[in-house]
């Protein structure tokens, strides 16, 4: 009889919550979860009970007092389907007319938990802040009361009558059911057709019925099914303790309270009701377990990398650089049975410098920054190419053989320096592990090493800092504790992931400096990705420019912003809004009309054509890339031409409404 | 390293001392403790005088005239007005008094107190073992995947799903009588013979366990996904972090407060479902003191056990609280 709160029904809720378009989901959700097994044994099995126990009187075989006197406690016979009780009576006919009342005791409940606990939902979700409290707090106290022992007494005040019973455990439950839809109405309501549906004028009550409601509809399945088998449990426990109809009328809790007093000698009189009675509450759960869903969640199985298919068969074509630390070669990453996301990368990077991989969000800048360290996202490998780091092939290596290199060598920050931490640890906890592990020193000697390593990135009170917990942190600190964390390996290499894309303007230039001074001060070499051609003229000694999965463009930084050579190069510096100092500020920027195709759909030739303003014919057939920027490439055929014409991407004529049209525009940040 | 450049601002968001923030937290969850043990003796004190018998008439039985049951009702003070009643009966429960049984006029305080280890032992251990049990399943189902994980998925899935009552009686079906390892009912003081007293409790806290460590380990599972799928595991993976550390250290330890909480929460269930098994079992429990009362609507009795059970779950809940703000460093900010 376990009654609160309802886990389950909670993660249905979160799972709602953050699903972006609830219209779609549920429509595709009421056929969705008859697709799932669970669903289809769930409401098969109810509809069956519920028919079978109401319409028992129509078709049972036996009335549920008449005793066969001869036949008692028999097992299952052509005469008795399921066996027969102590008295002789018939199990089949007994178990069904018992069902109509769980079932209805139970339906009640639920109509008076949803009644009260969601109009409380929706009115504290509307409300605001002082509303919600009051009755949050109330319903907290509810929550906390003993059900079942609170049930008895009512049970002992009113007397032995289910129905008002059930009612007061309606109004006990609706505490769980209020808090959960509470988090559904209020996330419901943050949206924002909801607010654009007020300020069109339609009453609360409108707002409610019409744009709330529907939007909690599976939370409310996915619930109501869950509470259903805990009323059916608690009726049939009632039952059991003598608190059901009373004898001879049947019911499913005294049914099983009987076969306990026979199992020495009859031990199949408990199988049948108990069977119902389990069957029944397994498919009030099973049913809430796909209407939420969940059955579908895919069980995390980390498979083991593919070998590489052809890392093996490729040299160099172009003779590397013979002081190049980092040299990847046609690498090709992979989805498993999939299309490809990155194909035929190369570049090469020196001791010392930072190389700036570049383009628009979805070309493969992340992938194949990923791919350096092995931390491709489960189903994605490396199916092709080399990753030599200091004359070792990296790709193809086991997860226990990278490990070895993974923050030693080569270590990462990333993106979102807020989550990149570990919540449940303080941050000396988080630098003195990978310390010791890095360096082989005691914990004390690693709380010092801690301690400086802040420092050195520009942390002032790193006492403080050290004692801290990620979420007291701010996102530049958190950032300059991220860099910390890496340099704890002392690796030769960096790879910064959009390092400074989620922080502010000022924090962003001051994380940069800290790079720079990295770089120069321990000859640390950095991979950087970015989208930002700010970023990269700032910081980058080499460029690799990539569209939809290749290089179109390397060389060195200063050569190819100043003198791009690739179509597409031009564009993301035309669309770029930094403007160098003393230049005028452009009226309009460029744009590039279009976006970029996804894996699979990429063509033959240049996988820009498409978006080009150079584009013709022979752009679609392949074609090899060409040496540029005296170290670098490019990947074009009307490279010559263009240069000639001096070609530039200017931005479009006036009347263009490039400069208010919001996507997808390169330059700004994805 | 000479020049780098110092954060210029703002070096931490403004947080107050930890330790304000950790007494202010107390403070809130004892307030909501107090209240909702008042709450509870309010709902049933008023429960009771809404009832249309009174304790005349439970002490003196139907065979008892109109006049004898007024009588009655007058010398235990049920006419004395509700606010006076209430107020008596919270003074006298500062002091420890629940009052005496209609019935048989036993101290329901003393009768108590020798009932809450038993239902207490029970609900203690089938937590324990649950949490055990469930975070093993839990944690292999999320780590190893694959057909066990939905073995075990599918198997808590059905165990949560179970009538404890009924699977009470399996289980005393297939130990006691096929196995003969363990005695179907009774219970043995723990002064009297600790080993004994572990036997006889031993059914009843397997019983309770299948459900418990079902949903324990339902909640380990989903937790484990959740932490395994974190941004920050990357950036250990990124570290070269032995991936045992990873699992066992930094994703145990997110999954840790959803299963904590789990863990109290079936505390505070299994204490109240102790009623059934209590019964099934034949454990002189709470359980079974608030069916006895229900049954002969002892009012003093009932209103007893309510308070004690609520005055359980309270502490439970208030520990459990800081349990988890101890976990979690984020709860005490919130």
């Amino acid at each position: 009889m376990s009654v609160l709160p309802l886990p389950g029904a909670e993660a249905a809720a979160d799972e709602v919550a953050t699903e972006p378009v609830p219209q779609a989901r549920r429509r595709r959700g009421l056929p969705g979860f008859l697709r799932r097994p669970g669903g289809v044994f769930g409401a098969g099995w109810l509809v069956l009970v519920v028919v079978a126990s109401l319409s028992a009187p129509l078709w049972r075989p036996y009335e549920p007092g008449q005793q066969d006197t001869a036949n008692r406690l028999a097992l299952p016979s052509a005469e008795h389907w399921l066996g027969t009780d102590p008295l002789g009576r018939d199990l089949l006919s007994r178990i069904f007319t018992a069902g109509a009342l769980p079932l209805l005791a139970s339906a009640l409940m639920l109509v008076v938990a949803f009644g009260i606990g969601l109009p409380l939902a929706l009115v504290a979700a509307e409300r605001g802040r002082r509303v919600e409290r009051v009755i949050s707090r109330a319903t907290e106290v509810f929550l906390a009361l003993p059900a079942t022992i609170l049930l008895l007494a009512v049970i002992g005040v009113i007397g032995n009558r289910l129905y008002p019973v059930m009612a007061v455990m309606g109004v006990l439950i609706s505490a769980a059911v209020y808090r959960v839809l509470l988090g559904v109405a209020q996330s419901v309501r943050q949206r924002l057709y909801v607010d654009a549906a007020r300020v069109n004028g339609l009453g609360s009550l409108r707002v409610n019925l019409v744009h709330v409601l529907p939007s909690m509809a599976t939370v409310v399945a996915v619930q109501a099914a869950q509470l259903f088998g805990i009323g059916l449990l608690v009726v049939a426990g009632l039952a059991f303790l003598g608190f059901g109809p009373g004898e001879p009328e049947p019911s499913w809790g005294f049914m099983i309270q009987d076969a306990s007093g026979y199992i020495y000698n009859a031990p199949w009189l408990m199988v049948p009701t108990g069977l119902v009675l389990a069957l029944t509450v397994v498919a009030a759960n099973e049913l809430a377990d796909a209407l939420a869903g969940r059955a579908a969640a895919p069980t995390v199985r980390r498979r083991r990398r593919p070998l590489r298919r052809a890392v093996q068969a490729v040299t160099p074509a172009t003779p590397a650089d013979p002081e190049a630390v980092l040299e990847v070669r046609d690498l090709t990453v992979s989805v498993d049975d999939g299309p490809d996301l990155v194909t035929g990368v190369s570049f090469s990077l020196r001791q010392g410098q930072v190389l700036g991989l570049v383009g628009e969000s979805g070309c493969g800048k992340t992938m194949t920054a990923r791919s350096l360290l092995g931390l491709l996202p489960d189903g994605v490998a490396v199916t092709g190419g080399s990753i030599r780091w200091q004359g070792r092939e990296l790709a193809g290596l086991t997860e226990r053989e990278i490990d070895r290199v993974r923050g030693r060598e080569i270590a990462m920050i990333s993106q979102e320096p807020m989550v990149a931490l570990d919540p449940m640890f303080s941050i000396a906890t988080q630098l003195v592990g990978p310390i010791r592990r890095f360096r082989g020193v005691g914990r004390k000697q690693a709380r010092r090493i801690a301690a400086e390593l802040l420092r050195n990135v520009g942390i002032v009170d790193a006492q403080r800092v050290l004692r801290s917990h990620p979420h007291q942190l701010s996102g530049g600190m958190a950032q300059r504790v991220c860099i910390a964390l890496a340099l704890t390996g002392e690796p030769r290499l960096l790879v910064a992931d959009e390092p400074t894309t989620a922080l502010d303007v000022t924090v962003q230039a001051e994380i940069l400096s800290l790079l720079r001074a990295l770089v120069r001060d321990t000859g640390l070499s950095v991979v950087l990705v970015s989208h930002d051609l700010g970023v990269v003229a700032d910081i980058c000694d080499t460029v690799a420019v990539m569209y939809a999965g290749e290089v179109v463009e390397s060389g060195t930084a200063a050569a190819v912003l100043d003198a791009p050579a690739h179509p597409y190069t031009m564009a993301l510096l035309g669309a770029n809004p930094h403007v160098p100092e003393g230049e005028p500020v452009p009226e309009r920027l460029a744009s590039i009309a279009g976006t970029v195709p996804p894996p699979g759909s990429w063509p033959a030739g240049c996988r820009f054509a498409s978006r080009c303003r150079f584009a013709e014919e022979r752009c679609t057939a392949p074609f090899p890339a060409l040496p540029a920027h005296d170290t670098g490439s490019v990947l074009c055929i009307r490279v010559d031409e263009l240069s000639r014409e001096h070609a530039t991407w200017e931005p479009e004529s006036a009347g263009d409404e490039t400069h208010v049209q919001p996507t997808p525009t390169a330059g700004v940040p994805a | 390293m000479a020049a780098v450049p110092a954060a210029a601002t703002g070096p931490l968001l403004d947080t107050p001392d930890t330790r304000t923030q950790m007494l202010a937290y107390v403070a809130r969850r004892l307030a909501l403790a107090v209240g909702t043990l008042l709450a509870a003796v309010l709902i049933t004190f008023l429960l009771v005088h809404a009832s249309d018998s009174s304790p005349g008439a439970v002490r003196l039985g139907p065979g008892a005239t109109a006049e004898a049951v007024a009588a009655e009702n007058e010398a235990l003070g049920w006419n004395r007005p509700l606010y006076a009643q209430f107020l008596d009966y919270v003074g006298a429960l500062f002091r420890g008094d629940l009052g005496t049984s209609l019935i048989d006029g036993r101290d329901i305080a003393a009768d108590l107190a020798d009932r809450l280890p038993v239902t207490a032992s029970i609900a203690f251990l089938a937590t324990l073992l649950s949490g055990v049990v469930g975070v093993l399943l839990g944690v292999t189902a999320a780590v190893r995947g694959g057909r066990l994980g939905k073995g075990i998925t599918t198997g808590s899935g059905v165990a949560l799903s179970l009538p404890a009552f009924w699977v009470g009686i399996l289980l005393v079906y297939l130990i006691s009588l096929q196995l003969g390892w363990l005695p179907a009912t009774g219970y043995v003081d723990f002064s009297a013979d600790p080993a004994a007293w572990l036997q006889s409790l031993l059914l009843p806290v397997l019983t309770l366990t299948v459900g418990g460590a079902a949903i324990v380990a339902r909640t380990a599972n989903a937790g484990m996904r959740e932490a395994l799928a974190q941004e920050h595991v990357r950036t250990l993976r990124a570290m070269g972090t032995p991936p045992w550390r990873i699992r066992y250290v930094h994703a145990l330890r997110y999954a840790s407060v959803p299963v904590v909480s789990t863990l109290g929460i079936q505390f505070i269930a299994l204490f109240g479902g102790s009623v059934i098994i209590e019964n099934l079992f034949a454990l002189p429990g709470l359980g079974q003191a608030s069916q006895a009362a229900a049954t002969a609507s002892d009012f003093p009795a009932l209103v007893g056990v309510v308070v004690v059970a609520t005055a359980v779950v309270v502490v439970i809940n208030l520990l459990l609280d800081l349990l988890v703000a101890a976990l979690d460093p984020k709860v005490r900010a919130a």
